[in-house]
Parts: C-alpha cells; structure tokens; sequence
C-alpha cells in the first residue's frame, strides 16, 4: 500500500485540510447545541403544542446521534467512511428483506449479503471493474440460486425482490462508497448527505409554507407542488453555495454546472423519497422499521441518499473524474 | 397473472426484547445460521459426551407441521430430541420453552431467540390466544414444535400427567403428533445439578398419532391428552402394566 492510499485510508489527521469539512463540522455542531436552545425558547412562548413537543424532543435526539455517526467515520479517513456505509448499506437491506418478506429465502438473502461485502471489498481496494461486475453476476447468480427450491410459485417475485435490494443497497449505495476513493473525498461526501437530508427538510418547511396541489396523493398524501418547487431552489442554492469552494477549478466549478448538480440532487432525492412511500404503500407499512425514534426505519431516513448516490457519482466521474491517478487495486495489487 | 402477495414479518414492529419473547418472532438469515451452528455443536456434544442413540427414526414423517412430544426430566431434553430431527427440518424447528425460565432476563431471552429459537409459553397465565397463536403458527408456517405436556420437569424422573393445552393446539388439524422416550437425561442432568454428568442418552421415537377427527374443545382435548400420555408411556420402560391401569382409568 502505498503512503497516499494509507493517508486517505487512515489518515485522521487530514480530516480538516479542506475548510469546507472545517466549516460544515462547525456548522452542523454549532446547530446541534443551538437546536435545544430554540425548541425551549419556542416552548416557552407557547409556539410548540403539547402533540408536537415529545416529537421534535425525539427527532432532535435522533440527529443528535446519528449526525456524529454520518460524520465522524468520514473524518476519520475512507476505510471507516466505507465501512459506515457498508454497515448503513447491510442494515437497510435487513430492514427491506424484513418488510417485504424476502428475508423468509435464505438463499437469495445470501447472496445480497456477500455481493453488499464485496462490493464495499472492491470499493476498499479500488477496483472498479469488479465493483461494476458484481451487479449482473448477483443478479445472474441470485436468479440461479432461486431455481434451487424448485417452487416456480412466485419465483419472479423472489428474484425481483432480490434483485430490487442488491441493486439499491448493494450498487446504488456502493457508489457512494465508492466516491471515498478521491483523495478529496470529505467535503464531497458531506455535501451529499447535507444536501440530501436537508432537500427533505426544505421540502417540508416549503410545503407547509407554501402548499399548492398535491404531488402525488395516492403514493404520499402529505407532498405537495409547493413543498417541491420549495426543495429544488433551495437544495440548488446549497449546492452551488457549498460546492463552489470544493469543486474550485474544476470541470463543474461554475455555478451553472454546480446549480445542475443542486437540482440532480433535489429532484432524485424527492423521487427516493416517492420511491419508499410507494414501497411501503405497496406492503401496507407505515414505517419500515422501529430503529429510529422519531424517523421510524433506516430506510425512511436514508431513502433519498440511495437513489442520488449513483446520479452524484457519475455526474462528477463524467465531469471531473473520482480518484482519477488514485492507486488501484490497493489490496489485491497488481 | 396471479396478483403478488408480500407477508412482512409478523415481528417486523416489536423493539427488539418484546421481538426476542414473542410468538410472531420470524427468522432472517443471521439467525438462521445461528440455530444451525449451535445445533450442530449440540449434536456433537451430545454424540461425544453421552453417546445419544436414536432408535425408531423411520416414524418420523418427512414433512412439517409435525410436533414431538416426550417425558421431560432435564434440561438436555430439548436439545436430544432436536437431535433427532433430520437436517432438512431443522430450520422448522421451534421448542416450546417456559417463559418464566427461558424469556426472563435479556440473556437467556437472547439466548433462547437466537440459538434455541425457542418460543415461550407462559405456564401462569398461558392464555387460550397464545394456544391459538401456536397453532396457527404450527400449520401455517409450517413448523416442528418440541414440547412437554407434563408443563415442566419432573423432579424424580417418573411420568407426570399431561397438561391439556396440547390438545388446543392439535385438536382438529392435520398435524402428526410423535411421541418419544428419552432415557438418561434425568441421570445425566437432574433438576438441580449444576453440571451434565456423562452417561448414555436415548432417544425412542415412537409412531406418530394424527388427531385430525378429533372436535376442537374440551372433550376433545382431554380425549389427545389421554391418548398421548398413553403413547408416550407405552414407550417408557414397564410399560405394560402402566398402560393398562391407565386406560382403565381413562376409560
């Protein structure tokens, strides 16, 4: 292994050389003290009814655990940042496999469980042609595998459920992953996530400043127009204001090119936003799990970042290229 | 084109104790594999350690739902007869364990849900819903269950009378009923001692009793509790004379 892959790997102490990760981590712990702050003025002034009150008490704790959880593996260096996702990537497949009833084919659920590891495996080591040869062979292999019960009743709908889970969990968020093999990977990474989470806040606060018809009233009663015109300006606005300093110099550092990025991000994220309650309309599910007070499941936290992840990856490897002249194969060799 | 069908897991809500202590609880595939590794280390004792033998194998129906039933004596009384059951039924395999005993503190709760896969019964207040619960479990899934209708271990080793909520859960289905003897488990690992000591266990599987005819309630119920008390005596040693007294009394 060489000393740039160990320093981008394991080197903690580079954490803060971009300002951008400086000022965002300042940021986002500056937030956090003053969030309790405002929730106790708000409730002092009466602003907070007594049905709201423990709600925004759990969210609030919620992020308050879940923020270090997202950010420290990432200043930590691209191997926690890898891991953080692979574990996050594996939890949502559980959660998935649960609520659809695809965790009842052990053999299926094999098969997603070593593609999700060794997709992380090839995004560790840098080698992206088995990253991208993992989805068919999963596929191929997870369509084989389904035979072996010899029960063709509802073998399109195993198959498809595997398929749908390796292809979300496995590639869709490997591809955030694989972003961590830039050596500037921090701010990029947290850009994402900041923009995703906060697109799905920008669009609740729009949508009930705003309103307007609705989105999509069978699928998410709640979405309105509004709500998601609200989204895309002001998740364009902190791209472009955010992405300016990082992407400085770049192919996309101009504000048109950041701007479209915004709105990739904006637009994708509501569509994996759409895409989970459609999903769990289709189960007849409220939540998809219990393991987040205040959220419900991962999935119902994390639904955007799955989808935005390979749209954000290959806007920027088109562009400007992820971990071009980075060493490849850092484990494996050759 | 049929219409897709999607069965979320029955536990998919319940925080993780209540899952751990719960009849819906559905295994994934980490705890599949769990049950299977300690299942095969406990085959492995029990062939090391008190050379188990298993005489009448072939009354053993291929297929699930399928409950076996035997005298209980000791803790090692589970894990000989999940030894009996072949490998292609093990990933059924549910024991009925005593929740008072198996589900009370978050360790044996764990240990019971995650290696045993074991299912409580609550032997205070054991409703007829939780009855119910576990025969529509036993048919639906379909499972084997493991249980002992004597409601708990006997503390000289001698049959005790069986409890009738067996037969609320088999009454009227089609669920063959396999009665078994185990011997040695109650020298080896009485109630009360603190470790097994090494003797030799056995395990007699008897033919299986189906009491698909029989009417759902109360009659009924005391009707497959005599007749399975019966069968697992007449498997027991002196037999004879036991099951002679006792079916005069039956009758």
């Amino acid at each position: 292994m060489t000393q740039e892959s160990r320093d981008r790997l394991f080197g903690y102490e580079h954490a803060f050389d971009d300002p951008v990760t400086l000022a965002v981590t300042i940021g986002l712990a500056v937030a956090l003290l003053v969030t309790p702050l405002i929730l106790l003025g708000l409730d002092r002034l009466g602003k907070i009814g007594p049905g709201m009150r423990p709600e925004l008490w759990r969210r609030y704790f919620s992020w308050l655990i879940l923020v270090p959880l997202i950010l420290v593996p990432i200043l930590m260096g691209a191997f926690w940042a890898v891991m953080g996702i692979g574990i996050l990537g594996l939890l949502c497949g559980r959660e998935y496999s649960r609520a659809t009833g695809l965790f009842r084919e052990h053999l299926i659920n094999a098969v997603i469980v070593v593609g999700i590891f060794l997709i992380y495996f090839a995004v560790l080591d840098n080698w992206y042609r088995l990253f991208v040869a993992l989805t068919p062979l999963s596929i191929s292999l997870m369509a084989a595998v389904a035979i072996t019960a010899d029960r063709p009743q509802g073998y399109i709908q195993r198959v498809a459920l595997g398929v749908l889970g390796f292809t979300l969990f496995g590639t869709g968020l490997g591809h955030l992953a694989f972003l961590t093999n830039d050596p500037g990977y921090r701010p990029v990474l947290i850009l994402v996530f900041l923009a995703v989470e906060a697109n799905d806040v920008f669009a609740f606060l729009s949508g009930k400043a705003i309103g307007g018809p609705k989105l999509a009233p069978n699928t998410s009663p709640n979405k309105t127009a509004g709500g998601s015109l609200g989204a895309l300006v002001l998740t364009t606005l902190l791209v472009v204001g955010i992405g300016t300093p990082i992407f400085r110099g770049t192919a996309i550092g101009g504000w048109p090119q950041l701007a479209i990025l915004g709105m990739l991000i904006s637009v994708v994220g509501q569509l994996g936003d759409l895409m989970l309650s459609s999903i769990k309309r289709d189960l007849g599910l409220k939540d998809m799990g219990t393991t987040i007070p205040g959220h419900g499941g991962l999935l119902d936290r994390f639904d955007s970042l799955i989808l935005v992840a390979p749209v954000v990856f290959h806007y920027l490897n088109y562009f400007v290229g992820v971990g071009t002249g980075e060493p490849q194969n850092i484990f494996t060799g050759g | 084109m049929n219409s897709w069908s999607y069965k979320p897991a029955r536990d998919l809500n319940l925080k993780t104790r209540r899952r751990w202590a719960s009849l819906d609880r559905e295994s994934g595939l980490v705890s599949t594999v769990m049950h299977q590794i300690w299942w095969l280390f406990v085959r492995t004792y029990l062939a090391v350690w008190h050379r188990l033998e298993i005489t009448g194998r072939e009354h053993l129906p291929a297929d699930a739902p399928l409950v076996l039933v035997a005298n209980h004596t000791s803790h090692l009384d589970t894990l000989a007869m999940a030894a009996a059951i072949p490998w292609r039924l093990r990933g059924r395999l549910l024991p009925i364990a005593a929740g008072d005993v198996f589900f009370t503190t978050p360790v044996t709760s764990a240990f019971s849900a995650f290696m045993l896969n074991a299912l409580p019964m609550w032997r205070k207040n054991c409703g007829s819903h939780a009855l119910k619960q576990l025969r529509e479990r036993l048919v639906g899934d379909p499972c084997v269950f493991i249980l002992f209708p004597e409601g708990g271990r006997s503390r000289d080793g001698a049959l005790m009378a069986f409890k009738p909520g067996l037969g609320m859960i088999v009454a009227g289905a089609d669920v063959p009923v396999v009665p078994c003897w185990l011997s040695g488990c109650f020298d080896a690992f009485p109630p009360g001692r603190k470790l097994p000591r090494r003797c030799r266990i056995r395990v007699e599987i008897g033919p299986p009793l189906n009491f698909a005819g029989v009417s759902n309630d109360r009659g009924g119920w005391q009707q497959i509790t005599a007749e399975t008390e019966a069968a697992v005596r007449r498997l027991g040693p002196g037999a004879e004379a036991v099951s002679e007294s006792k079916s005069e009394a039956a009758d």
